[in-house]
């Protein structure tokens, strides 16, 4: 992996995020991952103190979203990276247990570039990742900048 | 009370009438009384008259001798008679008239006689005797007995008439007083009447008020209690989506590190197989690792734990689904559209030809009413009923489906028969619940068929009932309003 893109990933369950980190690594991605349990933390690392996001300009990132989170709606965090003209370039992967297609709908609506249903089935799952680690290395993260 | 009333008022007419038409009796009977003593009284002077009138004829007669005279008395004293008689007839419901009536006769009949030898007198020509006569007539008592009783009788009369003058009069007075008091006591009673009438209708009025007003409160009780319920109902949805989403969270990560778990397993095992090679000397372990004895063991028995920690995991997963889809269809809007029934189900029927045929089933569609409902729906229902039918035929026997329809009071009733293994009576209600199923559990299924059809019919309006006996087929009847309207149930999402 040459680009320097850091994976942002927002995941409260534990678990959860030690089987993406596990599946991401084994598809043979190495770039940093930095865990967040909860939306706030998130929210501070990526619009920085002043909520402006002006903290990660020139920084490329790939954020990866779950839906329910403990103290905010995904949704809303997704809206948010959209809508500010520093992260609105970062590519947004939503990984949640969801299969509504209602919701699938709406996260695709609001700019999510990829949508991965969590199945308990371990091996579509692990696929799905190990697919989305591929994916990461193919594809240009613009940097957050301009 | 009224009635009360009505029926006084109608005694008291009936009452007014009956005496008013005794007393106008009553006042003519007395009126013709006055006329009759007043008959009477003519007929006395009348009487009288002639007797004078006789008398002066004869006087006149004695006189003058002139036949004239003569004429005159005789047309006078054939008067007197039946002058007389005429009284007495009058007089004759007086007792004491009648008695002053026969002296009076005794009298004029003296008189007459008087009279009669006078005139005979006169005739031959005897005047001496004939002024004796009558001179002797005039002293002797016949002309004042005639004087007399006429005076007498007369009295009489008048006191009759003024008595029976003043009855008449008692009697119209009583007439018109009764009249009148009737006349007050009515109108008494037509006030008291309308009185009632108004304040009946008064009360009616407020009845009325009372009614509008209960059956407004009943109105808002029901949408009031209609909102709590599809309040109710809607927590019930929001609960069984959250419950079965979050339940999935925890099981993806149970699913996950037990396949972590049996990956671990797997090196574990290999490594201590390859350890074991190497301590007895063998040759470093190269390739596929045979383990032996106590290992193999070991290992199975890991493999058959995770094994079932799997299966069981998987297990928990589709039902989960099948509750995630049950309320997914409970929250979505239904879509009234019309439908052609028949090419809805022949279009089934085709897309489950495969089951059938390896079934050995033959499917009939008879000719159906077409409705208005939600297409995904009814077609949610019957393949739903269609692959129940085929699911559960008797071994060994050809299956035979046949889906009927007919309409009744603005619903279509549908039937889906087969001749299949059929269900226990007891189980009937047991079938439509969640995740029961019943008879012998040969063929894979979760048990949400029927209670998702079931919830179907009863969003569009409907209502299903089976009739089964063990062996002998099913039979369900689905009653689906024939145009469904989105707004009475949709409401419910």
């Amino acid at each position: 992996m040459t680009l320097p893109v850091t994976i942002i990933m927002i995941e409260d369950d534990e678990g959860h995020a030690r089987l993406i980190e596990r599946n991401i690594r084994r598809s043979g991605v190495n770039n940093e991952i930095i865990a967040f349990p909860n939306g706030t933390d998130a929210m501070k690392h990526l619009f920085g103190a002043d909520g402006s996001g002006l903290a990660q300009k020139g920084n490329s990132l790939l954020i990866l979203l779950d839906l329910n989170l403990p103290d905010m709606t995904g949704i809303d965090i997704l809206k948010q990276i959209k809508e500010n003209k520093y992260l609105k370039a970062s590519p947004v992967v939503v990984l949640t247990t969801t299969d509504d297609s209602q919701e699938i709908k709406r996260c695709y609506e609001l700019g999510c570039n990829v949508y991965i249903t969590k199945p308990v089935n371990y091996e579509n799952f692990a696929n799905a990742i190990r697919q989305l680690g591929l994916f990461f290395s193919v594809i240009q993260v613009p940097p957050a900048a301009s | 009370m009224q009635i009360l009333l009505l029926s006084a008022g109608f005694f008291v007419l009936v009452a007014i009438s009956v005496s008013s038409v005794l007393l106008v009796n009553k006042a003519r009977e007395d009126n013709a009384r006055v006329v009759h003593t007043v008959e009477a009284e003519g007929q006395i002077a009348n009487l009288l008259l002639e007797v004078r009138r006789a008398e002066s004829a004869t006087r006149a007669y004695l006189l003058s001798s002139a036949p004239q005279f003569l004429d005159e008395y005789q047309a006078a004293a054939a008067r007197i008679l039946p002058a007389l008689d005429q009284l007495e007839k009058l007089t004759q419901d007086n007792p004491a008239q009648v008695a002053n009536a026969a002296k009076l006769r005794k009298a004029v009949e003296q008189r007459l006689s008087e009279f009669a030898r006078g005139v005979d007198r006169i005739k031959n020509s005897d005047v001496a005797t004939a002024v004796t006569v009558l001179r002797d007539g005039t002293s002797t008592s016949a002309v004042e007995t005639i004087a007399s009783v006429g005076r007498d009788m007369r009295n009489e009369e008048d006191r009759l008439f003024r008595e029976r003058t003043e009855t008449a009069d008692r009697t119209q007075k009583l007439a018109s007083s009764v009249t009148i008091a009737g006349s007050a006591m009515v109108l008494a009673l037509a006030f008291g009447s309308v009185l009632l009438v108004r304040q009946s209708s008064r009360a009616r009025d407020q009845a009325e008020a009372r009614m509008r007003d209960a059956n407004l409160n009943l109105e808002a009780t029901v949408d009031e209690r209609t909102a709590d319920l599809r309040e109710a109902n809607d927590e019930i949805q929001r609960f069984a989506y959250i419950v079965s989403h979050d339940l999935r969270s925890p099981l993806v990560n149970i699913m996950g590190f037990t396949s972590e778990l049996e990956e671990l397993g797997g090196d574990i095992f290999r490594r201590i197989g390859g350890l074991t090679q190497v301590a007895t000397g063998g040759p470093p372990p190269a390739g596929e690792i045979v383990l032996e004895g106590a290992d193999k063991q070991l290992s199975a028995d890991f493999a058959e734990a995770l094994g079932f920690i799997k299966s069981s995991i998987a297990k928990m997963d589709r039902l989960i689904s099948a509750i995630l889809n049950l309320t997914r269809e409970g929250r979505r809007e239904f879509v009234p559209v019309k439908i052609d029934t028949r090419e809805l189900i022949e279009a089934i029927v085709s897309t489950l030809a495969h089951q059938a045929t390896e079934a050995q089933a033959e499917i009939h569609v008879e000719p159906l009413p077409n409705i208005i409902s939600d297409r995904l729906a009814l077609e949610q229902i019957f393949s739903n009923l269609i692959d129940n039918g085929i699911k559960y035929l008797k071994s060994g026997v050809p299956g035979e489906i046949r889906i009927r329809g007919r309409t009744k009071l603005g619903y279509a009733i549908f039937e889906i028969s087969d001749n299949g293994r059929g269900i226990d009576p007891k189980d009937h209600q047991r079938i439509f619940d969640l995740f029961r199923r019943a008879g012998t559990q040969d063929k894979p299924g979760q048990g949400i068929g029927l209670a998702h059809v079931r919830a179907l019919v009863r969003r569009l309006g409907g209502t299903m009932s089976v009739s089964s006996e063990l062996n002998t087929g099913s039979t369900f009847t689905i009653t689906l309003p024939i145009a469904w309207n989105a707004s009475n149930r949709n409401a419910d999402r």
